[in-house]
């Protein structure tokens, strides 16, 4: 069991931060293709390699620690960003399960956690520390600012954030992930069954992860850097992986929440060996994400910032009871349509 | 109470309809907008490959202009270095046994502080220091940006395009 | 006392004064060239045209004398339309190559082209072409083309070159300026004339076109070429001494100065200067140190020996406060009575300039209490013998010798005498004999980099002032000149930065020696100095010949010390001085 689960951790692991620095690629060129640019094309073929470039520079840099920081938090910080970014994988289904002669290996790291929404849950909430500590710690006031904004966001939009979760929920009667996934595999993916419910968990997985339009704890323009203006080196390029594994993470879950996970529909009726089926449950579940991925990037290059009265005046006077609406209109589907 | 006058009356804003209002359907707009520039013909220009060939009105690093004799027109008067805004411009000069008597022993720009304004050009009337097309000025080491007369002489020849044109917007 | 008007104000003036004499005293500016207050009346550029009541032409100001009641009209239409047509006569034949000409920011022709032309010309004809570079003599080159035959440079060869050898050649617009075949104009004044060609006509081959006008810093000083401490204008450009001209002192030096003091005295601040203190290590070679253990070194081996024989040498190339405080030194540290210092006499006195004592301050060295060799009283034991400073070496009376600055050794008598001395420590600007020789030498400022006063061989305190910049004078703090470049560079370029010597005055070095040396006895709270005014204001307080003196009161034209009473302070006016021989002859002298 442990083996396996290491292995599984490794594999994991190796693949979410190759994506992590991939997904920096895909944000670059979109970003170039959005404004009519060709994007980094220099470093290895099509500039593949650009990822690499990118780490051994932030590699290289000095590690610069403010005059005015508190050492050991400033440090803290970035590293509690990152377990966080990489812990809440261990409970995402990455496909069903894989057979490998009699043994039946199951594609989730922590495969027998029947409350993976909770974790979830509680998961990224503790991802705002990393981000308020850093803020308070670098003794600098652009970063205090941005740790202030980035835990005000995080409270206001974590309400939508589980709201949209709970028609999930209500929806499939499980907190299991992968009950949530058989659920759906069984009836309808749930951004059918339950809509209002996933548009108000994709824009609150917007402002979680401090994407645009969410992204006032880094605002450039006001803030330089927001809550990581004082790092440098490695500890700047935590946060950066940190920040992209956190959309990655996000992408994930929802594919799970909504997308049916690695499910592709109609494909049971082909008859397919169990072995091939894993491997197009996989793929599937992948692109999938990698869609929820340019979907991140793509909005950032095409919508402004908002200003911090209308990111409030969204989370609670149209989110928030949007989603408490939701819950009804969701008890009132489970109640008559379905059953 | 903040009076109101011409300057800080409140700004008027448009009726927003309640398909405006509701945003969503906007966002999806903006959304596919930049979705069809995603496909569009790319403008980056590929630099060290593809090269760009400036006009002759282009104001690039100021030389000067070497005759076909071997000689080169100036004839030091200081004046470029008098009009020169950021003081880029050193001249130093001596006597010749040419009929043009003084030629300039030292002749200095320095490219770190050059502002490719162009007076140089201008305040001298027989244009013997003229803006070349070359754009290509990056240096490892400050002293490189200092250009002697070794790296300022040009021949005539290869400042045809900007003679000309400096001959044609004179007249 | 006859009154007249100009332009409807009404002047006093003396009787037997011209127009432009009684303007320009009044400070009215009529624009003219051939018209030099110091030269005789030419008439013959007729660019001072007024308009005068009851003469129906328009007259030369320059040579028309004044009567009583006299009405002058300036600015009156006539007489503006006049000058204006002058002025584009003279314009028709010059070749208006002003960006290569050596006058071009301090031109006449160039500054009446903006204030007394019309700015236009309707000469379309080819212009005459006459000779160029033509050498006049070893230092005077003359252009033809540029010429406006003002004719002053004859007068000045004439009147007070007093050699006679320039004059006009041919007629008409083919006029030019010649030197008398078989003659040259070689005279030691000759390079005046192109100090007061009002065009770029005559040049100076020392420095034909190495600055541009606006490129350089001018600072007032004096010439210390010889005793006669002619008032001079620095031109420095890259902190590096380019030309030296003449400034106007009646009592001095007048208008002029000579070709020696004009080519000879800037060279030695710009080249082979010292880097800074050397000493002499172990092996007696000489090694780069700093200026304290310096004067620690001097310090300790002067007072390895008696006090006879020590010898403190003065120096009158120095300033007057340096010598002061040598003469303190040795007073205070050593028991001497006085000082020697060696005199420098070559040649002979010149009928107008050149001294033949070179020495620039030999009478302020006197004053302050040296003597000069030869009647140097040395003190050995109970007996003071009178020995010249070359006996006394000869003679291995000397052990150790101070020397306040000078290049003190080029004798070769002397630098033979000085093997017998075992310990010397000098002062020196370059890098000479002298310096070379010396067990400690303090790298000091020359004249051009320093405040200080020299007393001429008449009596006059004049003042230096500082024209190149040190690493301890600087152009913005010091009120030196600041030229374009320098009011608008920044400390990282090359004209800030380049040749900023570590030099300092020499009294600095005699201070910092007396400190070590009271370190031994009590004597350390007299050295207390921080700027030369300050010593100056004490030779004020205590020497009577300098009673009443101050900076400030020097100020550009100097005074003349107590004894020297006969010596009367005049005004000063750019090129114009009432008492400067005024000859209103006829104009025939000159050919035109």
């Amino acid at each position: 069991m442990i083996i396996e689960a290491l292995i599984k951790i490794a594999v994991v692991l190796l693949v979410v931060l190759t994506a992590v620095s991939y997904t920096v690629l895909l944000e670059r060129w979109v970003c170039a293709w959005v404004q009519d640019r060709i994007g980094p094309n220099r470093v290895g073929p099509l500039g593949l390699f650009q990822p690499l470039a990118d780490t051994l520079k932030l590699l290289l840099k000095e590690d610069i620690q403010p005059l005015m920081a508190q050492a050991w938090f400033h440090w803290l910080a970035p590293v509690i960003s990152i377990t966080v970014a990489f812990t809440v994988l261990a409970v995402v289904p990455f496909g069903h399960t894989l057979a490998i002669g009699e043994h039946i290996i199951p594609l989730t790291i922590a495969s027998n956690i029947n409350i993976g929404v909770l974790f979830l849950v509680a998961m990224t909430s503790v991802g705002v520390y990393g981000i308020t500590l850093a803020g308070w710690s670098s003794g600098s006031k652009y970063s205090l600012l941005g740790g202030l904004r980035s835990s005000a966001q995080m409270i206001s939009y974590e309400l939508t954030l589980g709201l949209g979760l709970l028609s999930v929920i209500m929806l499939s009667g499980t907190l299991d992930l992968n009950g949530i996934i058989d659920s759906q595999v069984n009836g309808l993916w749930n951004i059918v069954r339950a809509p209002i419910g996933f548009l108000l968990f994709l824009v609150s997985s917007f402002a979680e992860t401090n994407r645009q339009p969410f992204d006032l704890p880094e605002a450039e323009p006001e803030l330089v850097g927001g809550y990581h203006t004082e790092y440098s080196s490695m500890k700047f390029a935590l946060f950066f992986l940190s920040e992209y594994a956190n959309i990655i993470t996000a992408s994930a879950v929802m594919t799970v929440l909504f997308l049916g996970g690695w499910h592709v529909p109609f494909v049971d009726t082909l008859g397919l060996s169990p072995l091939v089926m894993t491997i197009v449950g996989v793929v599937a579940f992948t692109l999938k994400v990698v869609g929820f991925l340019f979907m991140f990037i793509w909005v950032r290059w095409s919508i402004p910032r908002f200003r911090y009265d209308q990111l409030m005046n969204l989370g609670w006077k149209v989110l928030l009871p949007l989603g408490i609406a939701n819950i009804i209109l969701t008890a009132l589907e489970k109640m008559y349509l379905m059953h | 109470m903040p009076t109101t006058s011409k300057y800080n009356k409140p700004a008027t804003r448009r009726k927003l309809s309640l398909w405006e209002k509701l945003y969503l359907f906007e966002i999806v707009r903006g959304l596919l907008t930049t979705f069809k520039h995603l496909f569009r013909p790319k403008f980056t220009r590929q630099y060290p490959e593809e090269r760009w060939d400036p006009p002759a009105s282009f104001r690039g690093r100021p030389v000067l202009v070497l005759e076909e004799n071997g000689v080169e027109r100036c004839v030091a008067c200081g004046l470029c270095s008098r009009v020169c805004p950021p003081l880029a411009i050193e001249v130093r000069a001596s006597e010749t046994e040419l009929l043009k008597e003084r030629y300039p022993v030292v002749f200095e720009i320095n490219m770190l502080r050059c502002i490719f304004c162009g007076f140089c050009e201008e305040v001298f009337p027989e244009e013997a220091i003229v803006m070349s097309k070359d754009y290509e000025l990056a240096f490892t080491d400050p002293s490189q940006g200092i250009y002697g007369k070794d790296r300022l002489l040009t021949p005539k020849a290869q400042l045809k395009d900007r003679l000309d044109f400096l001959a044609k917007m004179r007249n | 006392m006859p009154k007249i008007t100009i332009d409807g104000k009404e002047y006093e003036a003396q009787a037997g004064q011209t127009i432009i004499q009684v303007a320009t005293d009044n400070g009215i500016e009529l624009p003219h060239f051939c018209w030099h207050p110091a030269l005789t009346v030419a008439g013959n550029c007729r660019m001072c045209l007024v308009e005068v009541d009851k003469i129906p032409k328009l007259q030369i100001a320059c040579a028309t004398v004044i009567t009583d009641g006299m009405n002058v009209k300036v600015n009156s239409p006539a007489a503006t339309k006049g000058r204006e047509d002058v002025m584009e006569f003279l314009l028709i034949n010059h070749p208006l190559d002003c960006p290569i000409c050596d006058e071009a920011g301090q031109c006449k022709l160039q500054d009446y082209a903006f204030d007394h032309s019309r700015g236009v010309s309707r000469f379309v004809e080819e212009k005459t072409h006459k000779d160029k570079r033509v050498a006049f003599g070893p230092n005077v080159l003359f252009d033809g083309e540029r010429c406006i035959s003002c004719s002053r440079c004859i007068r000045f060869s004439q009147e007070v070159a007093e050699q006679p050898v320039l004059t006009f050649v041919n007629r008409g617009d083919h006029v030019t300026i010649n030197a008398v075949p078989a003659e040259s104009f070689d005279n030691n004044m000759s390079m005046n004339v192109i100090d007061i060609c009002p065009v770029g006509a005559l040049t100076s081959r020392d420095f034909r076109f190495k600055a541009r006008v606006w490129d350089m810093s001018f600072s007032d000083s004096i010439c210390p070429g010889c005793s006669r401490g002619c008032n001079v204008r620095v031109g420095v450009r890259n902190n590096e001494i380019m030309r030296l001209e003449p400034r106007n002192n009646p009592n001095v030096n007048e208008y002029w100065m000579c070709d020696y003091g004009r080519l000879s005295t800037y060279h030695a601040v710009n080249d082979e200067r010292l880097a800074g203190p050397r000493m002499k290590d172990a092996n007696s070679l000489q090694q780069p140190t700093d200026n304290d253990s310096a004067a620690r070194r001097v310090a300790q081996e002067l007072s390895k020996y008696k006090k006879e024989e020590v010898l403190i040498l003065g120096s009158a190339r120095m300033p007057i406060e340096d010598n002061f405080l040598m003469l303190k030194l040795a007073k205070e540290k050593f028991g001497k009575q006085h000082i020697p210092f060696i005199p420098h006499i070559s040649g002979q006195d010149e009928r107008k300039l050149l001294r033949a004592d070179k020495l620039p301050n030999a009478m302020g060295a006197t004053l302050m209490g040296l003597v000069a060799d030869g009647h140097y009283q040395h003190v050995h034991g109970e007996k003071a013998a009178n020995a010249t400073v070359l006996e006394l070496l000869r003679s291995r009376k000397i052990k150790a010798v101070f020397a306040l600055a000078g290049n003190s050794l080029a004798d070769a008598q002397l630098l033979e005498a000085f093997e017998n001395v075992e310990f010397f420590a000098t002062c020196s600007s370059n890098d000479n004999v002298t310096s070379r020789r010396a067990d400690v030498v303090f790298s000091i400022a020359q004249w051009a980099e320093r405040d200080g006063v020299f007393v001429n061989f008449e009596g006059w305190a004049q003042q230096l002032r500082p024209a190149v910049s040190t690493k301890y004078y600087m152009r913005g703090r010091d009120q030196m000149h600041m030229s374009r470049l320098d009011r608008f560079g920044s400390p990282y370029d090359k004209w800030a930065r380049s040749n900023k010597r570590d030099a300092r005055e020499a009294w600095r070095f005699v201070q910092l020696v007396a400190k070590e040396l009271g370190s031994m006895s009590d004597h350390a709270q007299h050295w207390k100095y921080q700027h030369t005014e300050e010593v100056f204001d004490e030779i004020a307080a205590t020497n009577p010949e300098f009673r009443g003196m101050s900076y400030e009161a020097l100020g550009d034209m100097g005074m003349p010390v107590a004894s020297n009473k006969n010596a009367i302070v005049q005004p000063k006016y750019e090129e114009v001085s009432q008492t400067s021989t005024m000859r209103v002859e006829s104009v025939g002298s000159v050919i035109l």
